[in-house]
């Protein structure tokens, strides 16, 4: 079993910035529906912008491009993290203390994965590691 | 604040597998157990496709949140979620937000991760390779 653990282990550099551009795109699909209203989710592309759940996807389509791109990665998926939590609470956490019945797990495991992305960084295929080899 | 950060990768990849796992094992649960109740998930046949797929989510979501043997556990996991994204979710529509299963591809990815990236600090394994 260790061989195979460490053929895993070879790619966990590449499987970062893989990892990290799924989870961007999770968060990034809200952002587009609820803004841009692509696609067309009835729940969320009726959505005022100015509002708590607009300005969530504000922060989706922002944050969730940039780390998509990998430009502030760090950063960025620090402050989806901490939206995340907002949601979870807000949104989830008084329906039921349950997540598999409060619909919440999808936004718990978004905002680990981001706290994860804050520390952890972007990988080597992100904007932030082109930036740093060619300073 | 970068350094604050990077320091606590380790922990913090321990601190995703435990969640991920809770997540996974949920399911496993109320396939079951019964625990929560489910309606759509309590009816599951144990020799169907998502009954052995609740036998993994339970089996290896407490694996897990052990962190015993995590990277094998992790990539069969993800394989799972792979199967059942595939399976279940995407011929509803090519959308992860309108075929509802954005969850199956997180997991998916997450243990992907896990799998290689093992289970940090706080894990069974790291206690036993200490030990």
């Amino acid at each position: 079993m260790d061989s195979f653990n460490r053929y895993l282990a070879a790619g966990q550099p590449y499987i970062l910035s893989i990892f990290r551009v799924v989870t961007a795109l999770m968060l990034f699909q809200y952002g587009v529906a609820k803004l841009l209203k692509f696609p067309t989710v009835p729940m969320l592309s009726e959505v005022p912008p100015i509002s708590l759940f607009g300005i969530a996807g504000m922060f989706e389509l922002v944050f969730g491009l940039l780390l998509i791109l990998g430009l502030f990665s760090r950063l960025a998926a620090f402050i989806l993290s901490g939206e995340m939590a907002f949601a979870y609470f807000i949104f989830h956490f008084p329906q039921n203390f349950i997540p598999l019945l409060n619909g919440g797990s999808l936004a718990i495991m978004l905002c680990f994965c981001c706290l994860y992305l804050a520390c952890a960084g972007g990988g080597p295929w992100s904007l932030d590691a082109i930036m740093r080899k060619t300073d | 604040m970068t350094e604050t950060l990077a320091a606590w990768t380790p922990r913090v990849l321990s601190l995703l597998r435990i969640i991920t796992g809770l997540m996974i094992i949920e399911h496993g649960t109320a396939k079951y157990l019964g625990f929560p109740v489910v309606p759509a998930l309590a009816k599951v046949q144990p020799l169907s496709l998502p009954g052995v797929g609740g036998v993994l989510e339970l089996i290896g979501g407490a694996l897990l949140i052990a962190g015993l043997f995590t990277q094998p556990v992790a990539f069969i996991l993800s394989g799972e979620m792979a199967i059942g994204y595939f399976m279940v979710h995407a011929p509803r529509s090519f959308y992860p937000l309108l075929n509802g299963g954005s969850l199956a591809i997180i997991y998916c990815f997450a243990c992907l991760y896990l799998s290689t990236a093992g289970g940090g600090p706080w894990s069974v394994d790291a206690a036993m390779k200490r030990a």
